[in-house]
């Protein structure tokens, strides 16, 4: 990790949805410090915010009140400072894998052959090489997900967002996608936010877990994972750690 | 890395028939043996001169080609009626397709074209482009009124199915789209264009289907005009029915062909897309 100094930070940010006379808060008074470097996942039961969460960071959702920032600068709106990637993969059907990772280094104006070279090095690193020329129906879902986040990571972004990125992944796969991200993330150091509703996958990938309440999404609790990796799921601190959150979840879902 | 298999390109190759493509073939070839069959028993039975054998009309057919043959009708050689017809039928469906595609585009991504398209395109749509005949020989004479009228006939589907195409864009690639940094001008050539593709061609495909309806009936309306609408109406005036017959088979012959040619692109261009 880079150190201690502060990629995203967000302060007093809501959200509230207009329903019909009435206002649906759906998240309130957030505040969180992301470090350079770090992987965060935010965790919570669905309809928690946890997505419009990061939509808003991302920029493809507005803020009701509140003040995001990244790297010093003020978010308004989405732009290539931040890559995310979707739990439906959002590959562009029509595209190679090669084309798709390019996508954002056209939007930019970078010239065929630099652009060829930059996609190539994160093909090469999500380990897809040998099916550049491959169209996205051709791909097993995990691969399309690893092509999701080469096309994210090629922009180069200071943070990359993903939405349950392995949630439409068979268990087996999913375990597998984790192991590969987390070597991603040592190989380029990049600042993660990770939305799941899976313990489990929380306390695997990441340094600190934020744990949601539903309606209205309010930080309840942070956890930080001290564990050395690569964790092992079957060790005690690991299976102690999941079920104080569990624990969490399960009294909140009582609304003790 | 996953046991996927190194993509299969024979998938994509252009020319394959499977084996389940091969007993349509053979079903279709019965069903058509099987028309045949029935149409000439019936002109047996029958036995009436609007009704000739399919022999005759294969004879007809051919003559009809012959210069000194097609003196009989009116000495409208088939290959020149032909590319009377072809010829206002590409005018007429390029225009179309020229301005529907841009207006469905525009109409699909925009809220304000829509508004101001929508009301026109209801109203007009329910009117069968036969009916603004008379009008369009009225005003755009014998040769630009059959053309007008294929225009209009291949106009709406191709506008209907491109704006259907705009509205079907998936939303999570727009926002992808946005994420990569891509402005409203860009999602629009990089996301709804390449996505409306497929969309297009089955309009173009539905519009060629309608504008060779359209053809034929405005030439067979104002048939001073010629075209194999005028073939068929000339030899029906003075009971040549075996030359009707022969322009029907040339139509239905000109309908197979480009529809045939069209729905075959339409599917490739889906395939090559990665949209099926």
């Amino acid at each position: 990790m880079d150190g201690n100094e502060v990629s995203l930070s967000i302060q007093h940010m809501t959200k509230v949805f207009p329903k019909g006379e009435d206002q649906l808060v759906a998240l309130d008074d957030i505040g969180l410090e992301v470090m350079d470097g770090e992987f965060v996942c935010i965790l919570g039961p669905s309809g928690c915010g946890k997505t419009t969460l990061l939509r808003i960071i991302a920029g493809l959702e507005k803020k009701t009140d509140g003040k995001i920032m990244l790297k010093g600068r003020e978010v308004v709106g989405p732009g290539p400072d931040r890559g995310m990637v979707f739990q439906e993969f959002a590959l562009f059907p029509w595209r190679t894998v090669r084309r798709n990772v390019e996508f954002g280094l056209e939007i930019k104006g970078i010239p065929p052959e630099k652009r060829a070279e930059v996609a190539q090095k994160y093909i090469d690193l999500v380990g897809l090489k040998g099916f550049e020329d491959s169209h996205p129906n051709q791909l097993s879902g995990g691969m399309k997900q690893r092509v999701g986040i080469a096309r994210a990571m090629a922009n180069e972004p200071a943070i990359l967002l993903m939405d349950e990125p392995f949630g439409a992944l068979d268990a087996q796969t999913r375990n597998q996608m984790q192991k590969e991200l987390l070597r991603i993330w040592a190989e380029t150091k990049k600042t993660i936010i990770f939305i799941t509703h899976s313990v489990d996958e929380a306390v695997y990938l990441s340094d600190r877990v934020i744990v949601l309440t539903s309606r209205p999404g309010r930080v309840k609790t942070v956890h930080t994972i001290e564990l050395p990796r690569p964790r092992d799921r079957a060790s005690q601190e690991f299976i102690n750690l999941r079920k104080n959150i569990l624990d969490e979840l399960e009294q909140q879902r009582q609304g003790i | 890395m996953t046991a996927t298999q190194k993509p299969d390109r024979s998938d994509r190759s252009f020319f394959r028939i499977t084996r389940g493509q091969a007993s349509d073939y053979v079903l279709y070839a019965i069903s058509l043996i099987g028309f045949l069959a029935v149409w000439w028993i019936g002109s047996i039975v029958l036995n009436k001169p609007y009704l000739p054998s399919p022999p005759e009309v294969l004879d007809a057919f051919i003559k009809s080609f012959d210069k000194e043959q097609a003196k009989a009708i009116g000495g409208l050689t088939m290959g020149p009626q032909v590319f009377a017809s072809l010829q206002r039928f590409l005018l007429g469906f390029g225009l179309a397709l020229v301005l529907a595609v841009p207006l469905g585009l525009a109409m699909g991504y925009s809220r304000i074209f829509e508004g101001l398209g929508k009301p026109i395109v209801e109203v007009l749509r329910p009117i069968p482009p036969i009916a603004w005949v008379p009008l369009f020989f009225v005003a755009f004479g014998v040769f630009l009124g059959p053309v007008m009228t294929i225009f209009l006939g291949a106009f709406f589907p191709i506008l209907s199915n491109v704006m259907f195409g705009v509205k079907s864009v998936d939303p999570t690639l727009m926002d992808a789209a946005k994420t990569l940094g891509a402005s409203k001008s860009k999602i629009f050539t990089k996301v709804v264009f390449p996505y409306t593709i497929p969309y297009m061609m089955t309009g173009v495909t539905v519009g060629l289907g309608i504008a060779w309806m359209c053809i034929v009936a405005a030439e067979m309306i104002g048939a001073r005009g010629g075209g194999i609408g005028a073939i068929i109406n000339n030899s029906s005036t003075i009971g040549l029915y075996n030359y009707m017959f022969a322009g029907m088979v040339m139509i239905a012959i000109l309908g197979i062909v480009t529809v045939g040619i069209s729905k075959f692109i339409e599917k490739r261009v889906s395939i090559w897309m990665g949209m099926k």
